[in-house]
């Protein structure tokens, strides 16, 4: 069903466009990066630098890119889709060969002064990429097995090269990301309970192969594994993190030890406090309550989000509005559960508010193309 | 060309001959077709949408609780699992019968020296060796110059020790932390204890383990971290030991002795109040073994568990608790006496002559051998032999201490008639002091058997019976007539009672043959005599009392007075009251005017 079936006669032009940008998702993901910058000027123990300051400017980017890219036309965005999914692409084979390597893993490219993540990039422009594809395949096409192998390459191509990196929470968030529109586009069931199927025989054989030559993952991230199961087991070591985030958690109870009160992460017990563990300061300084306020902040991104999407006729726009927030819940629920000591350690920040440039303006264009979704929806 | 088939052919057909148009029907089903699918489509995709929004609730609820459950938590430090790491854990305390610490455990460092990594490894090493005079300088030197990469200096530092070496300031020089044995007592018990030392050692731990005493024998408990730390707790009170150890100190000096052995037990228990051996050593820093000469000269060796002595006259007692206790005699039975009693080629002497008989009180009273000798006689050797067994004197002794199996028992080879006579009165058999406290408790505590113990014991085992309780009351009422009117009159501590057999055994010669100058003297002493509470035995190896123009080595000379000083000091101590008999006093009458 093409765009140009539907009546495109209401769609706002000019500056009345403003008007139409869903206002709400952006007052949400402003409490939500305000939150961060509260954070980030708690761990620094009181003091504007070094995070937050950088943070605020990247969030006022941010936000303008957004707008900017909302007033684009969605159409516009469609059609380019491939191209940028092409680029992407070559910037992740780029990356592999010429990157430079960064925390033991391989994930960035200098473009002049331009510190540039591929990865980062590859998690919208897979989500449009397929957005688009399956707004260009005919609907009774959907399940036929050559087009979901098609699906699959565009979603694991990328996904092999940025565990290759090796980055696996970024692997993970586009592998389910990619998932998640198949599943919505209307692939079969029966494809993904084969694949869930084969993803536990091969959870099952990664782990027959630990300690043989053929070992498919690396020792690193089999220890993340053992560390997720058991943090007691090495609570100087691997289980560090975990161990430190539980007792900063616990020692926050339901309200917390008030802003700027947080001994573990102020007192440096916590490393990566400022990024992926951030959460942990907020959960000790303000408590269960403060917490689960930013949880229903997060929530409600969410819900307004799939509100969005059930009201725009057009394929695309509400396959890529799912995308984006799929993405965006991944985010925020890998962090919370990761550092709840529910989900393994993975390199995954917490959106918005952990400190760093690029992931937070990719999210935040991301947003951009959502609202231009949203604008342009045909009426 | 694909050719669409026409629906539905019914009603086209019929269409067709009506004369009507075929194609509206065919667009208008095709429109519906068209509509269906895409409510298909939207059925689907709204189901997708539930299914995905579902999910979506559940991580939600899933981190929310999770939120919860983490905020209700009660914080806790992490603990090391102990599992995988036997290094780590520190050692268990051990405490005294009343919770006092005899042996702690201390955060010390120990130094080691990387030599590549040394910048003056000269100008160190001269200052190590002002700092530990007792490490050598040119040693130090070679090593620290040479092709080593790692050197161990010293196990231990103190504090001040490790300033000073910090002060040296060569970046070769390195501390690894560790655990050390403290023994806070010094030399106070320094046989029971034992004595620890490092067994694997690395830089940043090392693993303390016991090397003797109750600190080998209870090793695996001791580091059992499953124990949480739990202290092991002795049977010996501090204070006592500590009384003990100072009295024998001064009464072996005093009587010219060169070792001595004291051992003081619960007469109903067989708890182990205070075990003393002399010369003794200090745990923290424990001698080295003797690698030449006679082993029981060390002062590691422990006299009360390890020496094995004849110990002389004091086992008349156990000669005339069996006679009684088989019916044989009674306290008023006369004994013959006449002397000397010719066995083969073989005489037995008394030290005087008692004239033609003796009751068996003054047998024990006297000390009469061939008294002692005649009534062994009445016994017989297989129920001597049955008797003495039972009493645990012909096996090392069951206490809890490496070195204990190693106080076995010296019997006679060929167990004649003549041995029957000899061991009647202590010769011929050899056991250490702490078999003769064993048997003296289990006959004088009303005639159950105990078992020695180092462990503090809260319930009283009754043990297997040996002679009834008449029997005992008149074995202490003997041993009680030895100290009031008999060869332990210096024995009599107002107030306690004291009961007690002594014996005096010629030392045998390494090749045969007894010494004629040099003495084992034992006094074995129950207390309070009516209500027996505590047996002592102490034990002077080699005493002589020089006080007269004589030398004297007679245990009444020696072994009793020490015992009786022991007994006045540690009596108030162990808590028992003088019981004083109201003194009669003259010509005061309650009518007087």
């Amino acid at each position: 069903m093409s765009y140009l079936e539907y009546n495109v006669k209401y769609v706002p032009t000019g500056f009345r466009k403003l008007l139409y940008v869903n206002w709400a998702i952006v007052m949400l993901l402003a409490a939500v990066a305000s939150a961060g910058f509260l954070m980030l000027y708690s761990v620094a123990g009181g003091s504007v630098d070094p995070w937050m300051g950088p943070q605020l400017k990247r969030f006022g980017v941010g936000m303008v890119l957004m707008l900017g890219v909302a007033m684009v036309p969605i159409w516009f965005w469609r059609n380019i889709s491939a191209l940028a999914y092409g680029t992407a692409l070559l910037l992740l084979v780029l990356v592999e060969l010429f990157g430079s390597i960064g925390m033991g893993a391989q994930r960035w490219i200098e473009l002049g002064p331009l510190r540039l993540q591929p990865s980062e990039l590859m998690k919208i422009t897979l989500v449009m990429f397929l957005a688009a594809y399956y707004d260009w395949l005919p609907v009774k096409k959907t399940s036929h097995p050559l087009y979901v192998l098609v699906a699959l390459l565009i979603i694991l191509v990328p996904t092999a090269l940025v565990l290759k990196q090796p980055d696996l929470g970024t692997a993970i968030l586009l592998l389910v990301g990619g998932g998640t529109i198949m599943f919505l586009a209307g692939v079969h069931w029966a494809y993904f309970v084969t694949v869930i199927a084969a993803g536990v025989g091969g959870v099952a054989a990664v782990f027959q192969s630990r300690g043989t030559p053929w070992q498919l993952i690396k020792d690193y991230q089999f220890k993340r594994i053992d560390t997720f199961l058991d943090p007691g087991n090495d609570p100087l070591g691997a289980g560090y993190h975990i161990t430190q985030a539980k007792i900063a958690l616990g020692s926050g109870g339901w309200t917390g030890r008030g802003f700027m009160q947080g001994t573990q992460s102020r007192l440096n017990f916590l490393p990566e406090k400022h990024t992926d563990f951030i959460f942990t300061t907020l959960a000790e300084e303000f408590g269960f309550i403060g917490a689960f306020t930013l949880l229903v902040l997060y929530a409600l991104i969410i819900v307004f989000c799939i509100t969005s999407a059930m009201q725009n006729k057009d394929r695309f726009s509400s396959l890529l509005i799912l995308g984006v927030a799929m993405t965006f819940f991944l985010f925020f629920s890998v962090n919370m559960s990761m550092v709840m000591g529910l989900a393994p350690v993975v390199g995954v920040p917490l959106p918005l508010v952990s400190y760093g440039g690029s992931a937070m303006l990719v999210l935040l264009v991301a947003f951009g193309l959502v609202q231009s979704a949203h604008v342009h929806r045909p009426r | 060309m694909i050719r669409t088939p026409l629906r539905p052919l019914a009603r086209i057909l019929r269409a067709r001959a009506n004369g009507e148009n075929p194609d509206a029907i065919e667009k208008e089903n095709r429109l519906l077709r068209a509509e269906a699918i895409r409510d298909r489509a939207r059925d689907r995709a709204e189901s997708r949408l539930f299914t995905l929004g579902l999910m979506f609730f559940c991580a939600f609820v899933a981190v929310g609780l999770r939120m919860g459950v983490v905020a209700g938590s009660v914080p806790e430090e992490p603990r090391a699992a102990v599992e995988g790491s036997p290094i780590i854990g520190q050692r268990a305390d051990i405490i005294d019968r009343n919770g006092r610490l005899l042996a702690t455990n201390f955060d010390t460092n120990a130094l080691y020296a990387q030599p590549q990594q040394m910048v003056d490894p000269a100008g160190a090493a001269h200052k190590l060796a002002a700092i530990f005079p007792e490490l050598d300088e040119d040693r130090l030197v070679r090593d620290f110059s040479g092709e080593r990469k790692f050197v161990w200096v010293r196990r231990t530092l103190s504090a001040e020790q490790m300033q000073a070496v910090h002060d040296i300031g060569d970046p070769g020089l390195l501390f690894g932390p560790r655990e050390m044995r403290l023994y806070p007592n010094g030399p106070v018990a320094s046989h029971i204890l034992g004595g620890a030392s490092y067994g694997r050692e690395g830089v940043d731990s090392a693993e303390v383990i016991g090397v003797a005493g109750v600190e080998k024998q209870f090793d695996q408990y001791l580091r059992d971290p499953a124990n949480e730390g739990a202290p092991l707790q002795l049977s010996i009170d501090l204070t006592v030991q500590a009384a003990v150890e100072q009295v024998l100190a001064g009464g072996m000096t005093l009587m010219n002795a060169k070792g001595a052995a004291a051992v003081l037990m619960d007469v109903h228990t067989g708890e182990i109040i205070s075990m003393v051996s002399l010369p003794d050593f200090d745990p923290n820093n424990r001698p080295r073994a003797l690698l030449t000469g006679d082993q029981s000269d060390s002062p590691l060796f422990n006299r009360a568990v390890q020496g094995v002595y004849e110990l002389g006259s004091t086992f008349k007692v156990f000669a005339v608790a069996q006679a009684m206790e088989l019916g044989l005699i009674n306290p008023n039975t006369m004994i013959d006496t006449r002397g000397p009693l010719v066995w083969g080629r073989f005489r037995i002497n008394d030290f005087h002559d008692y004239g033609a008989q003796l009751s068996t009180t003054d047998v024990i009273v006297e000390s009469s051998n061939i008294g002692a000798a005649r009534i062994a006689m009445m016994i017989g050797t297989e129920r001597q032999q049955s008797f003495l067994k039972s009493l645990g004197l012909f096996d090392a002794t069951p206490v809890e201490m490496v070195e204990a199996p190693t106080g076995r028992p010296q019997l006679p080879r060929n167990w004649s008639d003549l041995s029957t006579m000899t061991v009647s009165y202590g010769h011929g058999i050899a056991d250490s002091p702490l078999h003769l406290a064993t048997a003296y408790a289990s006959v004088l505590n009303g005639g159950t058997r105990v078992t020695p113990t180092l462990l503090r014991r809260d319930h009283l085992a009754e043990g297997e019976r040996i002679v009834t309780p008449a029997v005992s009351a008149a074995v202490r009422d003997m041993i009680r007539q030895v100290v009031t009117r008999g060869t332990a009159s210096f024995g009599d501590v107002p107030g306690y009672e004291v009961g007690g057999k002594t014996g005096t055994a010629d030392k045998p010669k390494p090749n045969g043959g007894y010494y004629g100058d040099k003495v084992i003297a034992t006094f074995a002493s129950v207390f309070p005599a009516s209500n027996p509470k505590y047996v002592l035995i102490v034990t002077l190896d080699e005493p002589s009392e020089t006080s007269g123009p004589q030398p004297r080595r007679t245990a009444g000379w020696t072994a009793v007075p020490v015992a009786a000083e022991m007994i006045r000091r540690i009596g108030p101590l162990l808590g028992l009251r003088p019981q004083v008999d109201p003194a009669q006093l003259a010509g005061v009458s309650l009518t007087s005017n």
